[in-house]
């Protein structure tokens, strides 16, 4: 797939609310191989609903941003930055509940396991983008 | 960073929400712009500048900022 078409995917109005839909599917999917069919009902019809809230919703910069029509390069670079955020966030989260974890006599896992990756996938991102220029 | 847009843009008697059609961006991001929020892209920067037809040079003011 070329990056203009990729592009073009998720900077469509449906990009969001087809990937709601599709995530509560496989969640759905996953919920009812588990034995909790219930659970994965009610996580697909909030999913579900969400997509639907999306795509109705107004024209707002931050909802047309978020559901993709409305993405241009000064919104990629805030997407970005929420992103790296949200990086910091479940990394603080982590490494607190690795501390607590231990802190209680426990083995830390799997905050250890998630801390790792998630150290592995950043040198590797930055080995990558840097290989790439 | 300091730029001439907004002053450009009245100079063509055009709205926000035309230039930002024409860039193919957001309103908001022509907005930002003109209010120095935001640095444009070098391409985005490029394109305001053949749009206008003057130089990146003219349009934006790197000692200013």
């Amino acid at each position: 797939m070329t990056k203009d078409r990729s592009r073009a995917i998720t900077r469509s109005k449906w990009f969001l609310p087809l990937f709601s839909v599709a995530l509560g599917l496989v969640i759905l999917t996953v919920s009812w191989l588990g034995g909790q069919l219930a659970t994965g009902a009610i996580s697909f019809g909030v999913l579900a609903v969400f997509g639907l809230l999306v795509l109705l919703a107004g024209r707002s910069e931050t909802i047309r941003g978020l559901r993709g029509d409305g993405r241009d390069e000064r919104f990629a670079r805030i997407d970005l930055q929420a992103t790296a955020v949200t990086g910091l966030v479940l990394l603080v989260a982590l490494i607190v509940a690795w501390l607590v974890a231990t802190a209680r006599g426990q083995s830390g896992s799997p905050y250890d396991w998630l801390l790792a990756i998630g150290g592995l996938g950043y040198l590797l991102a930055v080995a990558w983008f840097r290989w790439r220029g | 960073m300091k730029n001439k847009v907004r002053t450009l843009r009245i100079q063509k008697d055009l709205a926000q929400g035309q230039l930002a059609e024409a860039m193919g961006v957001s309103r908001q991001t022509i907005n930002s712009i003109e209010k120095e929020r935001y640095t444009p892209s070098l391409p985005l920067a490029l394109a305001l500048a053949r749009f206008f037809g003057v130089t990146v040079e003219e349009m934006f003011d790197d000692q200013g900022s």
